[in-house]
């Protein structure tokens, strides 16, 4: 009996708490993604270095805020910074509408051409993140780090097996269900929100109903830059912000926002937390959780791992490429392709 | 303004830009940056074939120039005996193994009639076959790779002259090509893009980790050339007494040991001249070749009929157009045009390097090019390709300069000074962001565009 | 757009013009400014520049020549680029020799294409790849670093002397990561260990607890970290800590450094770790002359082999009496090993008198450094241990 209970904290402990907060993490990023999508109809391929941006000046207004002593501990003082991050990254965000995006949909282009001007959109984002904080990491975490250590829960109940929690990742599911419930709140009850669902529905009929299209996609812009923000800023918490490591990110949010159907906000959260667990469970050597479990004669001499953490990053574009094969919808039925 | 005339001031430009490089750096910096822009220019090629010609967007260029990279390893490298025999006989098998496995799920799938105990009969061959595949692959793996691992642990290659990879490099781009469009092409344009992406990651995982076939991120450098080595030439009597003659009246002035000492300096570095110069026309011929190809193709019924397919899929497919199979033969073209383009570039590197394949340099910056240059006009993407190349190279000491200036009236150990020029190399990525945004926005057809009868 | 293009060129080319002046050496430093060691390298050029103004002020090199440094950024992964930058020092700058480059791909690149072709002597201060010391350089490139066979060995001999027997390995995915692993497991395994799994991690992700799980599953008390400090390594220390996978860990040289104690902070106590270098007179002399010379370190990872590389090749020039390339290449041998009076940093001015009067030098430097028939240092190491926050010496192996 206790074997089994090992057996699980052991589980939980490398892969359920960390899946969850890395889902989390994806599954916002991917919502911003699929809003874009579900409304500007493209992929913007500049997700990841707007995240980076807002992350930036999150990390440079937190500085500011510890030096002068302002501190919200236990809390990390990132949270404090966060308004301000939101708004100036959607700022540029609508900024870079007018100045890019905006002459595109003027002359109805194709989407591919949206596409690529993101691509150039990347690129000075790119540039300008690292030219204002560098290209290092950057750490900005405060507060207390952990809820539980794996060293005090072993002491606690006596198992084999430690369970540890940090803050960061108990503040990343927290701020991330709240933030899911309000999205959804917006967009099933406010009239913005219902405007923004037709448009994203069915362009002409909402324009022939009377609703501003110039208006809906400045508020797209508007929560798609807060949420690449906050999920920028609680994944640079959990592990630590560097540029380079957001433009990885792009990937998996793709294959999130796809697999759970581009276009549905419920399946960007699905895709999210399936990409996360996937890359975890595929690549875990299930060796000492097995021991646990099984009679000692039969314990497994290998790792038990099915494929190798060399091979992690690409756990999350054969799940794409086979979702893109079997299911092109994606999991929740979104815009056909 | 014609696009003739833009084509040859565009050119022009260029070459005395190229000219003054040579002049005031050196004529081997200036060589360098022209053998890596020729080659820029067939990859160039390659995504204009995809873009211009079809309008597919293929954002994976860095894998197809990855597999000409490993084409160009395989070719040239020697088989290395030993590891064939710690490993040759198990991996064997396990080739076998995969095929058989295929096979069954394929048959599975074609002759079981659609129900829930299809699906579990495909999972059961695919799950055992799996494992049975694994039982043999991985001491296979394991033996060669202890075979040496210092210097070698992996199978080699095939031990025939580069050159010839370039070819195979075309081949192995073309097959993986086939089977990436197979699967992918089906889908609508942006998620062609982002599934490409991540294939071409895969690829780069692949080659970085399977360390018995490529030698993963350990390396694989020394490969042969096919031009002569600098060294040899330096000792050579021809080339020594070709030089003698070139440079005579620089020579004749000097004094015995003078000019003894003058000629081995201008022999050194005229032997890297000539190397690279001998590059040039390697990389010069396969441009041309290919560039003479796409502008004969485009010009042909052939190109007619792609492009009518991508003014209008709807209608062309109406008119009997077969959509499908001329995107996936446009798709494998393109990319095989991109894979010599890789096998040329390791070629030229001397060594193959998985981790050098970076999605901003090999991918984004391909892109650039033939934006910048004319997407559908060739002559333009290879011009694209030439500016940007250039750009992309000369960024960094303008950047330098450019910064040293503007900060030359602060205070030298000024925080905001220090900063300035440590950030001065990230502009690069900035200014290309600018270019591609600016020319997309006002100049939609690039430098050059494309050519149309009707407008 | 194209007359920016005329101007901007036309001012490259100004700069990258070499303005002859009969009294300037120039002497090339190639090492990743940008990249993953970028943090270590400022250090490294730093030293190497400090040498070189040692033997400037002396006025003793050939008659007072000076010799001033180029830097070139390797980037450390890209090999056209480091290749590119090589070039424009070798043909453009013109430079006698160069010190680097430091990660080794690129350096066998540089080696291959640019240095050996044109007969340049490279000296790297921290190549360690073993498959540098067969490359065919002509004799034109050498290291003051060991080779990373070696530091497998004594990594492996560090663990058995202290009765560790079972260890997880991960190493960064790149050619300097997966040799030393493979050292390590073959010195480790000969001397009767076991390794329970050797998983690489990729830098510059930020998440990697599915590494840490898989190392921890596989059953070890130990992990050995060959990654670099300012990357992924840290981040699977951290990782590590976090969920109570491993408390003891094992580090080798690109794990060394204060930022790593810096960010991680009293868990760290007890860490063993291996750095080339010495306890020596001359590794003590070098601290003086750092921090006399104004560095911002005195003892920073690869700092005295980078002092050693430039001392070196000065050294050869003024055995040589010429600043012709050969004529570097053709003495480097000479002056680093015996016979010949014991040179140590700060004393290159009397090396520079002794080799005037015809006399001979053994330069021992900050590394105590004696070239294999190769031109490789057989190089010993100091074998580490964090204690109270901070990395201690415990012996010299």
């Amino acid at each position: 009996m206790i074997d089994t209970i090992n057996a699980f904290v052991l589980f939980a402990n490398f892969v359920l708490v960390p899946g969850l907060a890395y889902g989390a993490q994806l599954a916002l990023g991917a919502l911003g993604i699929t809003l874009l999508y579900g409304v500007l109809r493209f992929a913007n391929f500049a997700h990841g270095d707007t995240m980076a941006f807002g992350t930036m000046v999150v990390i440079l207004f937190t500085w500011f805020f510890q030096q002068n002593g302002i501190t919200i501990a236990p809390l990390p003082t990132a949270l404090l910074a966060i308004p301000i991050g939101v708004a100036l990254t959607a700022a540029v965000a609508l900024a870079t509408d007018r100045l890019v995006y905006k002459h595109y949909r003027e002359i109805k282009a194709v989407p591919i051409r949206m596409v690529m001007a993101s691509v150039g959109v990347m690129f000075v984002m790119n540039g300008v993140v690292r030219f204002i904080i560098g290209p290092n990491d950057q750490s900005f975490a405060d507060g207390l780090r952990f809820l539980i250590t794996a060293r005090d829960f072993k002491k606690a109940t006596g198992l084999n097996e430690g369970l540890a929690i940090k803050m960061s990742q108990a503040l990343t599911v927290g701020v991330a269900v709240l933030l899911v419930v309000a999205l959804f709140w917006f967009l099933n009850r406010t009239r913005t929100g219902k405007s923004m669902r037709a448009f994203s529905d069915n362009e002409d009929l909402a324009l022939l109903s009377g609703i501003s299209p110039a208006r809906v996609v400045a508020v797209t812009w508007i929560i798609a830059a807060g949420l690449a923000t906050i999920a920028g800023t609680l994944y640079g918490i959990d592990k630590s912000f560097k540029p380079f490591t957001y433009f990885q990110l792009l990937l998996p949010m793709f294959a999130a926002a796809i697999v759970g159907g581009v276009g549905n906000p419920v399946g960007a959260i699905l895709g999210g937390f399936v990409i996360a667990f996937s890359e975890v469970t595929v690549t875990y050597a299930y060796k000492k959780f097995l021991t646990y479990l099984v009679p000692t004669e039969y314990a497994p001499d290998g790792l038990v791992q099915l494929l190798s953490t060399d091979y992690k990053f690409a756990v999350s574009f054969i799940i794409l490429v086979v979702v893109l094969l079997i299911r092109p919808t994606g999991l929740m039925k979104g815009k056909v392709i | 303004m014609s696009n003739s005339l833009r084509a040859v001031l565009g050119f022009g430009v260029f070459f005395v830009l190229l000219f003054l490089v040579g002049f005031y750096q050196s004529w081997n910096v200036m060589l360098a940056i022209f053998n890596l822009c020729l080659i820029s220019g067939v990859m160039a090629l390659g995504v204009n074939i995809q873009w211009g010609y079809a309008g597919l967007f293929n954002v994976g260029i860095m894998g197809f120039a990855a597999l000409g990279g490993v084409a160009a390893m395989l070719t040239s490298r020697a088989p290395v005996a030993s590891a064939w025999q710690a490993g040759g006989s198990n991996l064997f098998i396990a080739a076998l193994v995969t095929l058989i496995v295929i096979g069954l799920a394929v048959a599975a799938y074609r002759k079981i009639r659609p129900s829930p105990m299809k699906s579990l009969i495909m999972v059961l061959i695919i799950g055992v076959g799996y494992f049975a595949i694994r039982t043999y692959f991985d001491p296979a793996v394991l033996a060669i790779e202890a075979d040496n691992p210092a210097k070698s642990g992996f199978l080699g290659g095939l031990g025939v002259p580069i050159i010839f990879s370039w070819a195979i490099g075309g081949l192995f781009a073309a097959g993986i090509a086939w089977l990436i469009g197979k699967i992918a092409l089906g889908l609508r344009s942006d998620y062609l893009a982002i599934a490409t992406l991540g294939i071409s990651e895969i690829l780069i995982a692949v080659m970085k980790n399977e360390d018995w076939l490529t030698r993963g991120v350990k390396n694989v450098s020394g490969l042969d050339r096919p031009v002569p080595y600098e060294l040899a030439l330096q000792e050579s009597a021809w080339f020594i007494s070709q030089i003698e003659n070139l440079f005579s009246n620089r020579l004749d002035g000097l004094s015995e040991a003078g000019r003894e000492l003058a000629l081995r300096g201008l022999v050194v570095e005229y032997s890297s001249v000539f190397v690279k110069l001998c590059y040039s026309g390697l990389f010069l011929a396969v441009l041309l070749t290919v560039l003479l190809l796409c502008v004969l193709a485009l010009a042909s019924p052939w190109g007619r009929m792609v492009r009518a397919i991508r003014d209008n899929e709807v209608s062309a497919a109406a008119m009997g157009k077969d959509v499908t199979r001329r995107h996936l033969q446009i798709f494998i073209l393109g990319s095989a045009v991109v894979g010599i383009a890789g096998a040329m570039l390791t070629t030229l590197d001397g060594q193959f390097t998985p981790s050098t394949y970076q999605p901003l340099r090999y991918t984004f910056l391909i892109w650039v090019m033939v934006i910048v240059g004319g997407s559908g006009n060739n002559l333009g993407s290879v011009l694209g390709a030439f500016i940007i190349w250039f750009i992309w190279i000369e960024a960094e000491p303008v950047g330098n300069w450019l910064m040293q200036t503007i900060t030359s009236t602060l205070e030298p150990d000024s925080g905001l000074r220090r900063h300035l020029l440590d950030s001065a190399q990230h502009m690069r990525l900035f200014i290309m962001g600018v270019v591609m945004l600016t020319v997309m926005r006002f100049s939609p057809g690039g430098i050059l565009p494309e050519r149309t009868a009707a407008r | 757009m194209k007359k920016l293009l005329l101007a901007s060129t036309m001012l490259a080319g100004l700069t990258g013009a070499a303005f002859a002046d009969g009294h300037e050496v120039k002497m090339g430093i190639i090492l990743g400014f940008t990249g993953p060691i970028e943090s270590l390298t400022p250090d490294m050029a730093a030293a190497a520049e400090l040498a070189m103004k040692e033997a400037s002020d002396s006025k003793k090199l050939l008659d007072g020549k000076v010799v001033v440094p180029v830097r070139g950024d390797s980037t450390c992964t890209d090999s056209a680029a480091a290749t590119a930058a090589a070039e424009r020092l070798i043909t453009s700058d013109n430079v006698v020799g160069i010190m680097g480059a430091d990660c080794s791909g690129v350096t066998t690149a540089i080696a291959n294409n640019v240095g050996v072709p044109n007969g340049v002597t490279m000296v790297s201060p921290s190549a360690t790849s073993p498959a540098l010391t067969t490359i065919e350089d002509k004799g034109f490139f050498f290291r003051t670093s060991p080779s990373d066979a070696r530091q497998g060995q004594v990594l492996a001999d560090i663990l058995k002397d202290k009765g560790i027997s079972k260890v997880a390995v991960t190493y960064t995915n790149n050619d300097y990561g997966k040799g030393l692993a493979d050292s390590f497991a073959a010195a480790f395994k000969s001397n009767g260990g076991e390794i329970t799994i050797s998983a690489a991690h990729e830098d510059g992700k930020a998440d990697y607890s599915a590494e840490v799980g898989a190392l921890a599953a596989a059953g070890a008390d130990h992990l050995a970290v060959f990654g670099y400090v300012d990357q992924g390594g840290k981040g699977i220390i951290q990782t590590s800590l976090d969920t109570g996978a491993f408390e003891n860990f094992i580090l080798a040289d690109g794990m060394i450094g204060d930022s790593l104690i810096a960010a991680i902070g009293d868990d760290l106590n007890g860490t063993i770790g291996t750095l080339p270098g010495s306890e020596s007179e001359g590794a003590a002399k070098f601290k003086e002359v750092a921090t006399a010379g104004g560095l911002k370190k005195n003892d920073g990872p690869f700092m005295p082999e980078s002092y050693d590389a430039a001392a070196l090749m000065i050294l050869a020039m003024q055995a040589a009496g010429s600043t012709d390339r050969a004529a570097i290449q053709s003495k480097i041998m000479e002056v680093a090993n015996a016979p010949g009076e014991k040179i140590l940093p700060g004393e290159l001015g009397k090396a520079l008198d002794i080799l005037k009067s015809g006399g001979a030098v053994d330069y021992e430097g900050a590394s105590n450094v004696t070239f294999s028939e190769v031109g490789e240092a057989a190089g010993s190491y100091k074998e580490l241990e964090v204690k109270a926050g901070k990395f201690e010496t415990i012996k010299v192996r």
